[in-house]
């Protein structure tokens, strides 16, 4: 044990961000996580209360911190692939394609079009299997269990799809850096097409069985309000931003993969049920972005050329010239984007990931203040944060 | 007052049609499988969307090596992003009969040591595109779960060298034990 490294547990000073004897008569300090069941993994929020009422909240991340940028620095360009894909791991298929994407702006190789809407159709199809982990945990956590196994038995079937079209489930390796592992399989469209005929009217379902459900109306609507100034300040993108009412998405205002071909809406908070901004209004948000993701890869299936080999610009040896670029993509969470910077070499000098995450925890202090205990949860789930992301 | 009471009205046909779902979805076919039922033992999942047979097509589970087809080149150490893969090669004899993989390459390395430590492997697939016997490929086996973590190390070398002498405490970790 002599030659391990010792650890010494934090001094209080650093663990807690509120001092006890600074606190008012009635307050409480109050730890919630990092194995609460409603973090979203581990996450610890540190709660300054008086009685149910939330006075200060300071989340402390880092449980999960897996050293992704210091690890990117140490292997080749391809190997980055599979910690990219273990970063966001509820939307695997986002995290390689922004990768590619950037380490393809760095070493100016376009794709053809068929690998472009392949990337399409799976980005889309992760975003709605991503979306549906959302909804569905955030049904959990509000207290209505049952659209969670109507949402998880949709995922899993987009799951299907991706283990026949590359062997995995969940963590594909599947967008490389000028291509893609796989072509489609025999019959993978129409597979898909018959997914989606299905599941679009999955999505009327679950929103009578939640959306307009008056339990989850009054608990989510007057919650965790994001006013649209304070989203744009702290520089949430994604449903968070749009559920703000704010009209932003790489997909339309900074094309990749060939985004303009298609058309879509993009779906921004209505204020239905209360302010706009609120918790209801980021989770509606979603819904109407499953349909909408539902209405492009249609599309993308449609316009996919029959002819093109997937593997055709995937370089033999991933050595760039030395520079730095910036690639960025609209993930499920919001804006995802990866600064590489090279010297010349076969391993990265600096890889730099821009978690949408990360940026929407910041806001949660703000938000969280004269909130309730049990709105904390609605407040989480409804910032759709994945700690694997946050952390790295 | 009467806020309240449209409230209770409108929580009580919302939770009503969200049960009518729910009472629809009782007659629908079963989406659970039993998992290893005595009916049908060693089933597998059955996908409803991917057609029968085709799932596990491209499977990247349990790696498995073809060891005389392995012409000692590394090439798959090198690309492992986890470093789970360990290789220890000798220069074979030229008066020693040739021997040819598969594909008819020579092998001219004669490799003593092919460890994967299945415990660290993340499962990328980044080692089977560049063999070029194509010896390493991933299996659909997913099932191998160990209760030692030291069971994980697969030697798939037929000349693996004798371990070295554990040390006279027993060690806790595996991965140092067995060299790699």
């Amino acid at each position: 044990m002599s030659s391990q490294t010792q650890y010494k547990d934090l001094e209080p000073d650093e663990a807690y961000a509120f001092k006890p004897e600074d606190l008012e008569p009635d307050e409480m300090i109050l730890n919630m996580g990092p194995q609460h069941p409603s973090t979203h993994g581990v996450l610890r929020i540190e709660l300054k209360t008086d009685g149910e009422i939330v006075k200060d909240a300071q989340p402390h991340i880092g449980y999960l911190h897996r050293n992704f940028e210091k690890h990117a620095e140490n292997i080749d360009y391809q190997g980055v692939i599979p910690f990219t894909d273990r970063m966001d791991y509820v939307g695997s298929m986002n995290n390689s394609l922004t990768y590619a994407v950037a380490v393809e702006k760095l070493m100016e190789i376009e794709v053809n079009e068929r690998v472009q809407s392949i990337r399409v159709i799976t980005s889309e199809l992760q975003r709605i299997a991503s979306h549906l982990l959302a909804l569905g945990t955030y049904g959990m956590d509000i207290g209505a269990f049952t659209p969670f196994l109507h949402s998880f038995r949709e995922r899993e079937k987009i799951l299907d799809l991706f283990e026949w079209l590359c062997g995995a489930r969940l963590l594909y390796n599947y967008n490389w850096i000028g291509g893609l592992s796989h072509d489609l399989p025999n019959q993978w469209t129409d597979r898909a097409k018959i997914f989606l005929d299905q599941f679009e009217p999955v999505i009327d379902e679950l929103d009578n069985l939640l959306s307009y459900n008056k339990i989850f109306t009054k608990r989510t609507a007057d919650v965790g309000i994001i006013p649209p100034e304070r989203a744009v300040g702290y520089a949430l993108t994604g449903p968070n931003l749009r559920g703000s009412g704010i009209k932003w998405d790489i997909r339309k205002e900074d094309p990749y993969c060939g985004y303009e071909k298609y058309e879509f809406d993009v779906p921004v908070g209505q204020g239905r049920y209360g302010p706009i901004g609120s918790c209801w209004d980021r989770y509606y948000v979603r819904v109407e972005e499953m349909r909408q993701s539902v209405r492009i890869t249609r599309q993308a299936i449609e316009q996919m050329p029959a002819e093109g080999d997937v593997r055709e610009t995937v370089p033999k040896r991933v050595k760039p010239k030395p520079g730095e670029a910036y690639g960025r993509t609209e993930a499920p969470r919001g804006e995802l984007g990866f600064y590489v910077v090279s010297d010349g070499g076969l391993i990265p000098y600096r890889v730099k990931g821009r978690s949408p995450c990360f940026v929407a925890m910041s806001i949660f202090r703000e938000i969280a203040k004269g909130e309730m205990i049990a709105d904390m949860i609605a407040i989480i789930g409804s910032l759709d944060i994945v700690l694997g992301e946050i952390d790295r | 007052m009467k806020e309240y009471f449209a409230d209770l009205f409108a929580a009580v046909t919302s939770i009503a049609k969200g049960m009518g779902i729910t009472l629809a979805h009782l007659f629908t076919k079963n989406e659970t499988q039993q998992y290893l039922s005595e009916e049908n033992p060693g089933a597998r999942w059955q996908s409803v969307i991917v057609p029968e047979g085709l799932l596990q097509d491209r499977s990247r589970m349990r790696l498995h090596v073809k060891i005389e087809d392995c012409i000692g080149c590394k090439q798959c150490e090198k690309v492992c992003p986890v470093d789970c893969i360990d290789i220890t090669t000798e220069k074979r004899e030229k008066t020693d009969a040739p021997i040819f993989a598969a594909d008819g390459t020579a092998v001219k390395q004669k490799v003593v040591q092919f460890d994967i430590d299945m415990s660290l492997c993340c499962y990328c697939s980044l080692c089977v595109y560049p063999c070029p016997t194509e010896c390493i490929v991933m299996t659909p086996e997913y099932e191998f779960a160990e209760t030692v973590k030291s069971e994980f190390l697969y030697r798939f070398a037929k000349e693996t060298p004798a371990p070295p002498e554990p040390p006279k405490k027993e060690t806790s970790d595996p991965v140092a034990a067995g060299g790699s």
